[in-house]
């Protein structure tokens, strides 16, 4: 035996999908560099920030919906489970590669723009703790696709959990900006982090456990997994 | 006694339009069992249940001595499985599936590899998308063939296939027989194949096992018998007949389970006998189905 | 070695005979000699594409005619009874000639138009071999 299977087939999905993963970074790094050298007028920072996000959330569906929902519909699935694997070693690789794969751009994007704010300074320091909570939406985002992906098995079901998600984006951006105790001192000079912007952020993390473990315990339970 | 390479005892599943029921199947090692049946009959789905895709809800599974589903990593370690429905990955060339077969595999040779990329007239820097369905298959094969593995799982390997493609699959398929200590178990509608290579012939048709024997003994039993009856005999219903059509003067009675000698009764009852002859595997084949659906319904 | 055998799925007959017939040709031309030892039975399989059992059921029939011998892990070898070869080619004449007579009753053929048949084509065979 050479080597775990499901660490070959993470591998895989590597040469599989590191084209959109590098063209998600180089969208978004552009994204920032409009955003911090667009001239600081509010249009291009909209517009900058916009793109950031789109480059997350755009690469945050795709990776689920081409590497689980589109690898079953095109009959990869059989292949991979004629290795040496069992379901549930499939769906752990699955799991940490498109979770792995996300966390490239995200890490890269999201410390990349945090970087900028400390060292340019256009937009106050007190925005960053809600920086971080938009930013973990595309994550959550992420998982659940993946999540649906694994457990529903169709295409079906994968893009009824794209369209939630794109959906609830806004909905639920518009609903934290209405929470006082959160935009409070996002104008301010320094970052504040009192317990609701904890809270929120330890839900999104917390969610984004509980969805893979869930995602884990159905996909233990299937009895016919092609 | 041979190890059995594949051990199916009282397995069953069942769906919502359709069940698996009562399959006991015996492959010992050394040897190749045809699978034959109608579409829809239940061979893809006895086919996974080897594999451990699908948990069957009766019976037990054993492949290779190991219990099914649950001991299905260390099957498969050395299964070659390649079905109708499975497709490579279409953006990467051939060349690429291979190494990463290689990559997992230590009992990959690099040697037969190429060799097969010559028989087969497939190049590695090509991409799956870019060939045609003949040549997947044959390249799918390819990536079980190059493993040598101890089975092979294979459902409709030759399905779609030009003649000489087909040609090429079975002189490999048959290569494998060389190694007294591998064995194959395969599904095909290409009946044929099945009787020129089988060592076994299990027949399946709606769920459930209608047949499963050697081959040389499942030939033997059934004949065709021609008669030429004249106005006003009746033929007499003898045990081992299972059907018979008059038309005219002239009458066929089909044997599933002949003796010789089985047919003389006709001669007695005032039939003549024209001849007794052999029946090919798709005569057999298409007669089985029309009889056990004539039962069912009966 | 095995190049000439053919095995043909359109004839009528089943597969194990038509490679018993084979091997007793073979063995009544003299390409293969008495005592010579044979392919294995697995051996012949794959080189004929056919399954073992047929090959299997083959041998064992030419076994019980007493015109191979298989020994128990050294093989098979062509039975070592003197003549065998002539034997075999006995049993062939005797096939033709009793083919021969059945044609020539469903032609109406009577036995002495039968018999000079015979001596024309024995002519003909002799012309042909001195050219």
């Amino acid at each position: 035996m050479k080597g775990s299977v499901a660490g070959h087939l993470i591998l895989k999905d590597w040469q599989l999908y590191r084209m959109p993963i590098a063209l998600s970074i180089v969208g978004g790094v552009m994204s920032l560099a409009i955003f911090q050298w667009g001239g600081g007028w509010e249009g291009t920072m909209v517009v900058g920030s916009v793109w950031f996000y789109v480059a997350l959330i755009l690469v945050g569906t795709m990776l689920p919906l081409v590497g689980i929902v589109n690898e079953r519909k095109k009959q990869n699935l059989a292949f991979v489970m004629s290795l040496p694997i069992s379901p549930i070693q499939y769906t752990t690789s699955k799991l940490v590669s498109t979770v792995g794969m996300f966390l490239v751009p995200w890490l890269t994007l999201t410390i990349s723009g945090l970087m900028l704010v400390e060292a340019r300074g256009i937009v106050p320091r007190g925005s960053i703790p809600m920086m971080l909570i938009l930013d973990a939406m595309p994550f959550v985002g992420l998982c659940i696709i993946t999540g649906v992906a694994l457990v529903g098995e169709s295409e079906g079901w994968g893009i009824a959990a794209n369209v939630f998600c794109n959906s609830s984006y806004g909905l639920v951006w518009y609903f934290l900006s209405r929470v006082p105790a959160l935009m409070v001192n996002t104008k301010g000079p320094v970052p504040v982090w009192n317990s609701t912007v904890l809270s929120v952020l330890s839900a999104e993390f917390g969610s984004i456990v509980l969805i893979l473990g869930l995602t884990f315990y159905l996909q233990s339970r299937k009895r016919d997994f092609i | 006694m041979t190890d059995l390479a594949i051990e199916l005892s009282g397995v069953g599943k069942t769906y919502p339009f359709f069940s698996l029921d009562n399959i006991d199947l015996k492959v010992p090692e050394g040897q190749i069992m045809g699978l034959i049946g109608p579409n829809g009959a239940g061979k893809s789905t006895t086919i996974r249940i080897l594999m451990g895709l699908v948990h069957q809800d009766r019976g037990e599974v054993r492949v290779l001595g190991h219990h099914m589903p649950a001991e299905q990593v260390a099957a498969k370690w050395d299964i070659g499985f390649a079905s109708e429905d499975m497709r490579l990955y279409e953006s990467m060339t051939l060349g690429w599936h291979m190494s990463f077969i290689q990559s997992i595999y230590s009992s990959w040779d690099a040697a037969y590899a190429q060799l097969l990329l010559k028989r087969f007239g497939l190049r590695a820097e090509q991409k799956i998308k870019g060939l045609s369905h003949g040549q997947r298959v044959k390249a799918t094969l390819l990536l079980v063939f190059a493993r040598r593995p101890k089975l092979l799982i294979l459902d409709e390997p030759t399905t779609g296939l030009d003649p000489v493609a087909r040609h090429e699959i079975l002189r490999e398929l048959t290569n494998v027989m060389a190694d007294e200590g591998r064995s194959i178990l395969f599904s095909s509608h290409n009946t044929q194949d099945v009787e020129q290579i089988s060592d076994q012939i299990t027949f399946i048709d709606r769920g459930r096992i209608i047949d499963s024997m050697d081959k040389e003994t499942y030939l033997d039993r059934w004949r065709r018998v021609r008669l030429e009856v004249p106005f006003g005999i009746d033929l007499p219903a003898l045990p081992g007949i299972i059907g018979i059509r008059r038309d005219g003067r002239l009458a066929v009675a089909t044997a599933n389970e002949f003796v010789p000698g089985l047919a003389n009764a006709y001669e007695s009852a005032g039939a003549r006998i024209q001849c007794i002859e052999s029946m090919t595997l798709e005569e057999i084949f298409v007669a089985n189905v029309e009889h056990s659906r004539e039962e069912v319904e009966a | 070695m095995n190049g000439a055998f053919a095995i043909s799925q359109s004839d009528k007959r089943p597969m194990y005979l038509q490679i018993m017939e084979q091997i007793k040709q073979r063995i009544a031309v003299g390409d293969w000699s008495e005592g010579q030892s044979i392919p294995s039975i697995r051996q012949l399989a794959v080189d004929l594409q056919v399954s073992v059992i047929t090959v299997k059921r083959a041998y064992l029939e030419l076994e019980r005619e007493g015109i191979i011998v298989t020994q128990q892990g050294k093989g098979s070898h062509v039975a070592s009874t003197s003549g065998l070869g002539a034997r075999l080619r006995e049993q062939e004449l005797e096939q033709h000639l009793v083919q021969a007579t059945r044609i020539a009753a469903m032609l109406g053929l009577r036995p002495r138009e039968l018999e000079h048949r015979l001596r024309e084509a024995g002519d003909r065979v002799a012309e042909k071999e001195t050219i």
